[in-house]
């Protein structure tokens, strides 16, 4: 479905991904757990080509997205992957309902009906029915999280990304965005999901990837990399992390 | 102190060019605004090529560049006169019909429009830098939350950064209006009949002040009201700022 070969990236002189490795199957959940600076965020940056990579390939579904695939590569990753940002990021000039619709419009080329009944449709499923025609202002941080996954949901991504989308939450905003992500994986999206809670990486992850300095340390199953993880740093980070 | 007042405020005289000198005002008005709304349109424009993406558009960049900075440091003054001065040789030499050479559309005489083009084309660089920063406001995460929903660059910018750019921006804009309706009176200096001119054409030929200071007035009429609403704009902006919402 998606797989990253040796990816790098350098920002001038910070070389933040030195070689990545991943696959992520079709229906699977991927959380990529590790310390802030390790190049998780980047890394999700890359396979929507926000950063396009310097080395290394990406295919997704089959396709090569990188080097010569990048030119017309990029509407395709941009129609096949959503991505949710941690600051959420949404419009502020328009209502829930607008942000979810104005893509479906400009982009997908959907009416002005059409979106709206996919976006309203959207909204319901994140719990937001009552909040269609509010301004993001208005809204709580857990709410505009919720109302920015059904932005991306409206694409009809094959691919969703979520980039620490519970760390500017207050917390006890975090379990509705959580508890809608978890509803997804359980219909079969696939994900990609950077995240710090690693309860949710144990309950609702198939595979995670522990990175540190800009590589993979370990991959596997829950059980194994958080329960019983081979590497001196995955059971140092996994340590501070659960510690308090 | 008798002196002063005669030679400002002499009510008899005011009264006497009330007519002559709003004519004038009208001039003024009608120059300002059309000239405003195009440079409105011109700075946008300006400012949209300046923020172009990629390589290949880096020309299009650089002469934008090149026009702003340009056109930011010479004084309008002499804008008008080289348009004014040239522009019906150069129409002709270039073999384009009488009519942009010596532009007299809507009844309007040559000069008003020279004042226009002059106006719009140095306003316009000064309304790119207030667009330029509005746009820049615009925190980089609306570009690619955009982006990232397949938006092209041209949507994005559409859609989600100018609409925001603009709301930011309309206080300064404003202000810029301003200067650039005191600045038409320049515009006097190549004959046409504007507040400033009227003014002067009176000044001429009686020896007093007062139908200037009658100007005067017309101007502040305007632009007191013009100045307040700039206040009023930039503190509801920054009441919305500090309840946190975003400064829309």
């Amino acid at each position: 479905m998606l797989e990253l070969q040796g990816v790098h990236k350098r920002f001038g002189d910070l070389h933040v991904l030195r070689g990545v490795d991943m696959k992520v199957e079709r229906g699977s959940v991927v959380c990529v757990i590790g310390p802030s600076g390790s190049g998780k965020s980047t890394l999700l940056r890359c396979v929507n080509l926000l950063e396009p990579p310097d080395e290394g390939r990406i295919l997704l579904e089959g396709r090569e997205i990188t080097g010569d695939g990048s030119r017309d590569g990029l509407d395709f990753v941009r129609r096949k992957v959503g991505l949710v940002f941690q600051q959420f990021n949404l419009f502020p000039h328009k209502t829930a309902l607008e942000n979810v619709c104005l893509a479906q419009e400009k982009v997908l080329g959907r009416s002005k009906r059409e979106a709206r009944e996919q976006g309203a449709a959207l909204l319901e499923r994140v719990g937001l029915a009552d909040k269609v025609d509010e301004y993001p202002e208005r809204l709580s941080g857990g709410q505009q999280q919720r109302v920015a996954i059904a932005r991306a949901l409206a694409m009809d991504p094959h691919v969703m990304l979520f980039d620490e989308v519970t760390s500017a939450l207050d917390p006890e905003l975090i379990k509705e965005v959580l508890d809608v992500m978890r509803e997804l994986a359980d219909e079969g999206m696939t994900m990609v999901v950077v995240t710090h809670e690693i309860g949710f990486a144990r309950d609702v992850g198939d595979r995670v990837a522990f990175m540190d300095e800009g590589v993979v340390l370990e991959e596997g199953p829950p059980a194994e990399v958080l329960g019983n993880p081979r590497e001196e740093r995955t059971k140092r980070f996994l340590g501070l992390v659960l510690e308090h | 102190m008798d002196v002063v007042l005669e030679q400002y405020f002499d009510l008899g005289l005011m009264v006497e060019e009330f007519g002559f000198v709003l004519d004038g005002f009208w001039e003024t008005l009608q120059l300002s605004i059309l000239s405003g709304v195009l440079a409105l349109a011109w700075g946008l424009v300006l400012a949209l090529l300046r923020q172009l993406p990629g390589r290949a558009l880096a020309p299009v960049r650089f002469v934008t560049i090149a026009y702003i900075d340009a056109f930011r440091g010479v004084p309008l003054l002499l804008v008008i006169l080289i348009i004014s001065g040239s522009l019906p040789f150069v129409a002709e030499g270039l073999g384009l019909p009488r009519s942009v050479g010596i532009p007299q559309w809507l009844g309007k005489p040559d000069p008003f429009w020279y004042g226009v083009f002059a106006i719009t084309v140095t306003y316009g660089a000064y309304m790119a830098e207030v667009y330029r920063a509005g746009i820049e406001s615009v925190p980089g995460g609306q570009t690619e939350a955009a982006r990232s929903l397949g938006m092209s660059h041209g949507q994005a910018m559409h859609h989600v950064v100018v609409p925001q750019a603009v709301r930011r921006v309309i206080p300064p804009l404003l202000n810029d209006f301003i200067a650039l309706m005191k600045d038409s009176s320049l515009v006097g200096v190549i004959a046409l009949l504007e507040v400033v001119e009227a003014g002067r054409t009176v000044q001429a030929e009686t020896l007093n002040s007062s139908a200037l200071t009658l100007g005067a007035l017309m101007f502040l009429v305007v632009t007191i009201p013009l100045a307040r609403l700039v206040d009023r704009l930039i503190a509801g902006q920054q009441a919305r700022f500090q309840r946190g919402g975003a400064p829309a």
